[in-house]
């Protein structure tokens, strides 16, 4: 009974690992640009391409770290586009990102049918050349450690180092501060001599390449393929999270756990013939979400300078 | 020649930068240019196509009547999500709001049994309720516990995409055998003719004549003419009522609103209210006008995500609207003639094209730095 | 520096074009064409077996074929009218969401030859609509006969994207074999309420098979991807749905529940190009008409005994002595 109990246990805990991981590099995308003070609603377009990048590289390379990487320079480029748009021609950011939100999705379609003879669907990655599993065996077969962990690949693991590591440059050092002093004062932090459009660049291209992590962490990790519904509303949910946490990395990690945590209690639920309808059992993660945010998290506040163009005064 | 070009670039140049609609216009041009770069880049004859398209768009009344019935909604998600910018409110919740009032307006005009002239009102603001409720909800998380709206939005579409699964699984709304709803009562029914139309007499009619059967082939109904009249109203509402004046102050700062002893928290909800409800008639419009009942979703239909970008094509501007969601209908429905014999392009090639319209409305500098480049030959960005 | 770049843009577009416009048109006379759903052309399911099919009745009978895709349901109705302008001879409708507007749309064109997968409309067929629908309660009853007589632990699973009369065929004539192989072993069978969520399907697959179940069917769509993934994690076996899918996990597909579309679609093509069009009747593919199967990779992983007792199994539903049930009604007389 209590066997069954803490396998159960077990298994939503990996559930949520597993569906947690895309979101939690994605929103640390978000993060990053957030904090910089460019917004970034095209982290699902971007999700799209990285997916697709991470499942084409993967198939013809045949190495997932360069697979995954190449998902990451490829979101970057398309972070690149919004940096362009929004720091250098001081774009309306939400409008810049809802386009990257139909070029993503668009190209990567585009580039698929161009690849895999016609199709928008990419063709399967061997087990072999997918991420590696870390624990893969380690564990005794059926303990509670082995059922969570056997099967979670390395993108797991480093979803969580990416947090502590962003949590750390964001708080700890002299660059984040310098990030997050863009965001909130970037006047402020001109008139010291910081380069305020050089760090928003870097900073929504890192946000890029960190969305197209988050795809390739579902197209090289969760299934081995790209299709064109594989991300279907991820880069939003990712988007929501980021909110969520309060537009700090640890929060965003939180978020994207909770979201997870409650789609693996609704797949654990459906298992069971309950006389309530599964449909209300599929809308749990989402009411959830809306019930904690009411409940535990209150008022959120983003950046002071978020979504605002920085233009320096001209010096003559 | 060369003066020439220089003027015509001088007229584009303060065209483009001058007026919003002209630079509107310079961006599609220019979104159609790296559609057919990517045209180009994969081989196929960009001309061709938007040949294709343009004809498919146009050389038929038929055609151009499914250009609107596709443009319908659109126009009308588009608003809802324009009238929230305009108050500072961003409503990615147009998808979930939708599908509310769709399913609002296929519940009442199936249960209810009303006399014609009644059940369309009755059933359209039944709905246009429902989804300002659905949207009021998310304004109501806002003003009261603080929740950002695009989280909530966000999370309601979904809630709504299986609220409506659910009620289709229902006994007495689900037909029998089928992944539908039953279909509205008649009464409930705004498509043009659509007895008549469907009637032997009136199919032997059309037969014998073309013109007629090509115009009447298509589920014509009133939904863009109240979309019009909608935009008309928001546009008044929001500039010419104190209503609208409250609104946009509060879109504009909200603590100088607050200041100026506006109550902010309620003006949100009144916002989502009726950015709800527009939404909400779009779904509604769809269900009495072309679809008739509602089917079990399993994914985003995208009403509300495309209409996020007709609020920003037309710069929120309410009739701006109006156009922004005639030129995504006529791409959304003409780009799909290009996947077919002669061009045989992948109609992806239209969110590309739509992608880059986007981004080029979002960057009017850019364009202006194009074109007065000569100008300043010394080598300023 | 503008001016230049417009000039060699528009020369650029201008030598393409004339280039590309020296495509061959094939002369035939007799066209073709289907409107897939929102699945896409290239969906690994029924919509790329429907397009396989015609691709192959074009190199048969030298007629021309084309196809245009849906990306939401108000996509339909429009795309089967440009279709019918184009001037095809014959019109396919691929999945069952198209019912309602095909019927309308044959009843408006009389001329015109209709047809559509996974539709019946019984008595009620227009002379010029042809309705086809499969019998795929048989191939899963194949399957999941299969997946009863291999599973060492006695579990097995079934996943479905949503839940409504199609997918239960699935379903049911899964159950159905399951139990005839062996009436102890127990099946889960659980709903994704997507057919796009792979990351659902596999969570579910994994908590069948941490429940000891190893074999998993799905008829899910985008949510199979999920499963057959888990079943290569985990070393399990999973079977695929509607087209071969051995090859996503070649170790770990034993078989497939294949419905031949393409077969179905080409049967009509070669009745249209004899002029005997079938207007006006509901088609039926069966085990009987080869219009279903269990996938030719199958010996891959099935030992052959067990391929052998298939086969007399497949011989028993085409003679009409087992009737695979296929609705939980139908499925509850045949427990008994």
């Amino acid at each position: 009974m209590i066997d069954t109990i803490l396998s159960n246990i077990a298994l939503i805990i990996g559930t949520t690992l597993m569906y947690s991981t895309p979101l939690i590099y994605t929103s640390l995308g978000g993060v990053l640009s957030e904090n910089s003070g460019v917004i970034n609603i095209g982290l699902e377009g971007m999700m799209i391409i990285g997916a697709f990048a991470g499942a084409a590289i993967g198939y013809f390379v045949g190495d997932p770290w360069i697979a995954f990487i190449g998902a990451g320079i490829v979101g970057g480029l398309f972070g690149l586009l919004h940096a362009f748009a929004c720091v250098t021609f001081g774009a309306n950011q939400v409008v810049s990102g809802i386009a990257i939100n139909f070029l993503g999705a668009g190209i990567a379609l585009f580039l698929s049918r161009m690849l895999f003879e016609g199709a928008t669907m990419t063709k399967s990655i061997a087990l072999d050349n997918k991420m590696p599993r870390p624990l893969n065996g380690v564990f005794h077969d059926g303990s509670f450690l082995n059922i969570i962990f056997n099967n979670q690949y390395a993108t797991v693991y480093l979803a969580f180092i990416m947090v502590f590591l962003i949590w750390f440059f964001m708080y700890k050092t002299k660059y984040g501060l310098r990030l997050r002093s863009v965001g909130e004062h970037p006047t402020a932090a001109d008139t010291l001599g910081i380069n305020v459009i050089k760090i928003r660049y870097l900073a929504v291209i890192m946000s890029g390449v960190f969305s197209g992590f988050g795809g390739a962490a579902m197209s090289l990790a969760i299934v081995s393929n790209f299709r064109p519904t594989l991300v279907s509303g991820h880069g939003f949910i990712a988007l929501a999270a980021m909110i969520f946490g309060k537009w700090k990395p640890q929060g965003a990690l939180l978020a994207c756990l909770l979201f997870g945590g409650a789609q693996g209690l609704a797949v654990f639920l459906g298992q069971f013939d309950f006389e309530i309808s599964s449909q209300l059992i599929s809308m749990l993660p989402y009411v959830i979400t809306i019930v904690v945010l009411i409940g535990f998290v209150g008022k959120s506040a983003a950046p002071s300078a978020d979504g605002i163009p920085y233009e320096r005064e001209q010096k003559n | 020649m060369k003066i020439k070009f220089k003027e015509l670039r001088k007229s584009i140049y303060i065209f483009a930068t001058e007026k919003t609609i002209g630079f509107t216009l310079i961006s599609i041009f220019l979104g159609l240019v790296v559609g057919a770069i990517f045209l180009v880049a994969a081989g196929f004859n960009p001309f061709q196509a938007y040949w294709i398209m343009l004809i498919g768009i146009f050389s038929k009344p038929s055609y151009i009547s499914y250009t609107i019935i596709r443009a319908t909604p659109l126009i009308l998600t588009g608003l809802s999500i324009a009238f929230a910018f305009k108050t500072g409110l961003f409503n990615i919740g147009a998808e979930g709001q939708f599908i509310i009032g769709s399913v609002a307006a296929t519940a009442t005009g199936y249960f209810l049994h009303l006399p014609l002239l009644i059940h369309i009102p009755v059933v359209i603001i039944s709905a246009v309720i429902a989804a300002g409720v659905w949207g009021g909800i998310a304004g109501y998380f806002k003003a009261k516990f603080g929740v950002h709206e695009v989280i909530s939005t966000i999370m309601l579409n979904w809630i709504a995409l299986y609220f409506q699964n659910f009620l289709i699984y229902t006994k007495g709304f689900q037909k029998p055998g089928g992944e539908t709803s039953y279909s509205i009562q008649p009464t409930a029914n705004m498509m043009i003719l659509k007895t008549w139309k469907q009637s032997e007499a009136g199919r032997e009619w059309l037969l014998q004549h073309p013109f007629w059967k090509d115009l009447l082939r298509t589920p014509m109904n009133w939904g863009f003419i109240i979309a019009i009249l909608m935009a008309i109203l928001v546009w008044f509402v929001l500039n010419k009522t104190a209503l609208g004046y409250r609104l946009r102050a509060v879109g504009f700062n909200k603590f100088a609103a607050e200041y100026g002893g506006i109550n902010v928290n309620k003006n949100i909800i009144i916002s989502m209210f009726i950015a709800g409800a527009l939404a909400g008639l779009a779904g509604a419009l769809q269900v009495v006008g072309v679809s008739h009942k509602v089917t079990l979703i399993a994914a985003m239909e995208g009403y509300g995500f495309d209409g996020i970008a007709v609020a920003l094509i037309a710069n929120s501007n309410a009739l701006g609207c109006i156009l922004a969601g005639l030129l995504f209908g006529a791409l959304k429905y003409g780009g799909t003639k290009i996947q077919m014999f002669p061009v045989k392009a992948p109609s992806e090639v239209i969110s590309i094209m739509i992608g880059s319209i986007v981004f080029f409305i979002s960057i009017p500098k850019l364009i202006k730095v194009i074109l007065s480049r000569k100008n300043k030959k010394g080598g300023t960005k | 520096m503008l001016k230049r770049i417009i000039t060699i843009f528009v020369i650029v577009l201008f030598v393409i074009s004339v280039v590309s416009c020296g495509q061959a048109k094939k002369e035939s006379g007799i066209k073709i064409a289907m409107v897939t759903d929102v699945g896409g052309v290239n969906d690994q399911s029924f919509n790329q077996s429907a397009w396989e099919g015609l691709k192959k009745a074009e190199k048969e009978f030298a007629i021309s074929v084309d196809y245009l895709e849906s990306n939401q349901d108000a996509d339909y109705a429009p795309n089967m009218e440009t279709l019918l302008d184009a001037g095809n001879n014959l019109i396919w409708g691929i999945g069952f969401k198209m019912g309602d507007t095909i019927k309308e749309k044959a009843l408006e064109n009389p001329e015109q030859n209709y047809a559509i997968i996974d539709y019946a409309y019984g008595e009620e067929t227009p002379a010029n609509l042809v309705g086809v629908v499969f019998k795929e309660q048989e191939p899963s009853f194949l399957v999941g006969y299969i997946a009863g007589r291999m599973t060492k632990t006695n579990k097995v699973g079934f996943v479905g994207g949503m839940k409504f009369p199609l997918i239960e065929k699935f379903e049911y004539g899964f159950k159905a074999g399951v139990k005839l192989a062996n009436p102890d072993v127990e099946i889960f069978a659980q709903y994704a309420d997507s057919f796009t969520d792979a990351a659902k399907g596999k969570a579910i697959a994994n908590q069948m098979y941490k429940n000891d179940a190893d074999i998993v069917y799905h008829a899910a769509g985008g949510v199979g991807d999920g499963v057959i993934e888990a079943a290569k994690e985990q070393d399990k076996f999973a079977i695929g749905v509607d087209r071969d899918q051995n090859s996503l996990a070649p170790e770990h597909v034993i078989t497939s529940a294949m419905k031949r579309v393409d077969n179905a679609i080409f049967n009509v093509a070669a009745l249209l190009v004899k002029g005997e069009f079938p207007g006006g009747t509901t088609v039926s593919y069966g085990l009987k008409e080869g219009g279903v199967g269990i996938a030719p990779t199958s010996y891959k992983l099935v030992p052959a005994e067990i391929l052998e007792e298939v086969e007399e199994l497949k011989a028993k539903v085409i003679s009409g002595e087992i009737v695979v049930p296929s609705t939980p009604d139908t499925f509850a007389e045949w427990m008994k």
